[in-house]
């Protein structure tokens, strides 16, 4: 890293975390002054899970507390220190995820003044700050372990697919350090990395013919044990309450209470009637169907199979909160480097459709709640509307993006030790 | 004298709020204490005047006020030392925070407030029980002027709606009831003299202006069927527009 650059990517460091400290202080300014509370409901229900872990309880003991006890844990010094100190810790994580995703793209040779915007997507992004000072953790990700990730928050359970198909022998061995696919700009010629890139289109059927390879079922058992090893840890603590509500709670959640997913009014009008089989398989199907294709077609380049992964996950749920929105702001300023997509006009255009159809949807969403008036048939279409501006602009992300695999083709040595390539 | 908090008794031995049973059970908490409070007695008494209750607020979020005029008899000593107990047995369809009137006590608005019953956050009103809220707050009153004193004390209780039961207007309708309130006055820094008033549900009901009703919005049933098949006729749509771009720009290039 350069002087220049270092300089470049303190600086916004620096000054998203200024931001941050006075929004976390304006926040608890608001908190005591006005009626509208600037911090999220969740976090007082951290904050009191917290408290019920430090003198010797079960977190679960506090109503609507879904998450691994590992939050709780981490939010003890909220009793000691001072109540704000869970949102220093989620914007620090803010803080790291910019980080991480500036070395993520410079491994990958991304021009330096991209790899800044990429950052400056995540860290000035209005949803990542205002969820972050609010106090939602949703960017609390333990990175290091997949399975450990997963039993934090179960959601990327979906990226085991995409991750097993990638993780082929051709591209992935053991005791070898993988060859990352370096980014070039759609106006560069090709490099000599393209004549080694993967000419066959990768798919599940290939997958399926090598399924079985060690790196796979190594990762498999990795992840797994360690899912397996944090869920039994936290079930011997907190029992049969752990297990409920930060596992099966997510696993069967069906909110009839208004929000933006299209089902809400659905469930809200059968609530109580026992669906039929035809009636759930329907509301599985398009969920299941789109995670399958996209996995199929976009496997190999697998931030951008990550990306469109959680954008469909999350737009076909049955219950969608601003704070999944952050699921996938933090991949896009990893596949962003790769866009054709110009800012002016399509990629406002996209930030225009998408954000308009939220603010459309909170429109109603408040005459609701807050003027008590009936318009449960405006909200619902306004969900709808949302659910194809996700879909429309994942349809331009697809159209505009570079689709280059991750990895390089290894070459493979053979059995009497020379040197062949696939 | 008031200390204890009588729903946590009747929650103790009932599962669900039954306004027959918890009637019951209040006189048999209330003949445990004595009042000075002898029929036929000339000195003037502690009396509830008037209850005037509204409810504040638009939206699924309100307060319920509650004024209570009391008429304080005077008495021999300079100040009295005064504890009201309310007790609001909510109607089906409207719940209290546990959490928010925790904050309330924090801030010191209330010697102690607290919900039984169903608490839970987040079920729609089919699926939940009926709760009750106790406050209990204390308070000086001056009683030197040698006359009868008016004293109005109003009572906020942050309330929210839940989720209520298809009905076709559009709009379902809560009735609020009238508390059970309890008032009790000694001299300051003793319990001697005490003098005390119980008026329960049935007789403040009489007191009251209007009847509170909150209006909440819910979902019309007829129309289920267009809003199932409106809802996966666009996840369809919605499916078709990932998987066809997907299915024809996938190929690296």
């Amino acid at each position: 890293m350069t002087a220049r650059a270092m300089m470049n990517l303190r600086s916004i460091l620096i000054g998203s975390a200024v931001f941050r400290l006075v929004l976390i202080l304006y926040g608890e300014w608001q908190d005591a002054h006005m009626e509208v509370r600037y911090t999220d409901v969740d976090y007082l229900v951290f904050s009191d899970a917290a408290s019920l872990m430090a003198s010797g309880s079960s977190p679960y003991k506090r109503t609507t507390y879904r998450y691994s006890p590992l939050l709780a844990f981490l939010l003890i010094p909220n009793s000691f220190l001072h109540r704000a100190w869970g949102k220093f810790i989620f914007s620090a994580s803010d803080l790291l995820v910019g980080y991480f995703i500036y070395k993520i793209l410079k491994q990958r040779k991304v021009a330096e003044d991209l790899c800044l915007y990429s950052v400056m997507v995540w860290l000035l992004n209005p949803f990542t700050f205002t969820i972050g000072t609010r106090g939602n953790c949703q960017i609390i990700q333990a990175a290091v372990w997949y399975g450990l990730v997963v039993h934090f928050r179960i959601y990327p359970i979906i990226y085991a697919l995409p991750i097993i198909v990638v993780l082929d022998p051709r591209y992935v061995q053991l005791g070898k350090k993988p060859l990352l696919v370096n980014w070039k700009s759609n106006t560069q010629k090709p490099s000599s990395q393209s004549s080694e890139e993967a000419s066959t289109r990768y798919n599940l059927w290939t997958a399926a013919k090598s399924m079985f390879s060690k790196e796979r079922i190594l990762f498999g058992l990795v992840s797994g044990g360690t899912f397996f090893l944090c869920t039994g840890l936290f079930f011997h603590l907190y029992k049969w309450e752990f297990l409920h509500e930060a596992l099966l709670y997510h696993l069967t959640r069906a909110d009839p209470r208004h929000n933006f997913s299209i089902y809400f009014y659905h469930i809200y009008l059968q609530y109580g009637h026992q669906l039929s089989l035809v009636e759930k398989l329907i509301s599985f199907l398009p969920q299941s169907i789109v995670q399958l294709v996209l996995v199929s077609s976009f496997a190999q380049d697998l931030p951008f199979c990550f990306f469109l992964q959680t954008v469909a996950f999350v737009a076909f749920n049955k219950v969608i909160t601003a704070q999944y929105f952050v699921w996938f702001f933090c991949l896009l300023p990893l596949i962003l480097p790769w866009s054709d997509m110009k800012l002016r006009w399509e990629g406002l255009s996209c930030v225009g459709l998408w954000m308009g159809a939220q603010l459309h949807w909170l429109l109603w969403g408040y005459l609701l709640e807050f003027r008590g008036q009936n318009v449960f048939l405006q909200l619902w279409m306004a969900s709808l509307v949302f659910l194809l501006a996700n879909a429309a602009v994942m349809a331009v992300f697809i159209r505009r993006q570079r689709c280059s695999p991750i990895f390089l083709q290894m070459k493979v040595t053979d059995a009497k030790g020379g040197v062949k390539s696939e | 004298f008031f200390q204890d908090c009588i729903l946590k008794s009747y929650f103790s031995k009932h599962e669900v709020l039954s306004d027959s049973s918890f009637r019951d059970l209040l006189q048999d908490e209330l003949s445990k204490f004595s009042c000075k409070l002898l029929p036929g007695d000339p000195n003037p008494q502690l009396t509830l005047s008037g209850l005037e209750r509204h409810l504040i607020g638009e939206g699924s979020h309100r307060h319920l006020s509650s004024t209570i005029q009391l008429q304080i008899p005077p008495q021999s000593f300079p100040l009295q030392s005064c504890k009201l107990v309310m007790i609001e047995r909510l109607p089906s369809g409207v719940f209290a925070d546990p959490f928010e009137l925790d904050h309330l006590l924090h801030h010191g608005a209330y010697a102690a407030i607290g919900v039984f019953g169903d608490t839970n956050l987040e079920l729609p009103s089919v699926s939940s029980n009926r709760s009750a809220v106790e406050i209990h707050m204390n308070f000086k009153h001056n009683t030197s002027s040698g006359a009868m004193s008016e004293l109005g004390i109003r009572i906020d209780l942050p309330l929210h709606a839940r989720y209520a039961p298809l009905h076709e207007s559009g709009y379902s309708e809560v009735a609020f009831g009238t508390p059970d309130l309890l008032v009790s006055c000694s001299m300051e820094g003793s319990s001697e003299k005490r003098s005390c008033l119980i008026v329960p549900s049935s007789d403040s009901n009489r007191l009251r202006t209007d009847v509170v009703v909150w209006k909440i919005p819910c979902g019309i049933m007829s129309y289920t069927n267009v809003v199932s098949v409106v809802t996966f006729a666009t996840a369809l749509v919605s499916t078709l527009v990932i998987v066809l771009p997907s299915v024809l720009y996938s190929k690296p290039r």
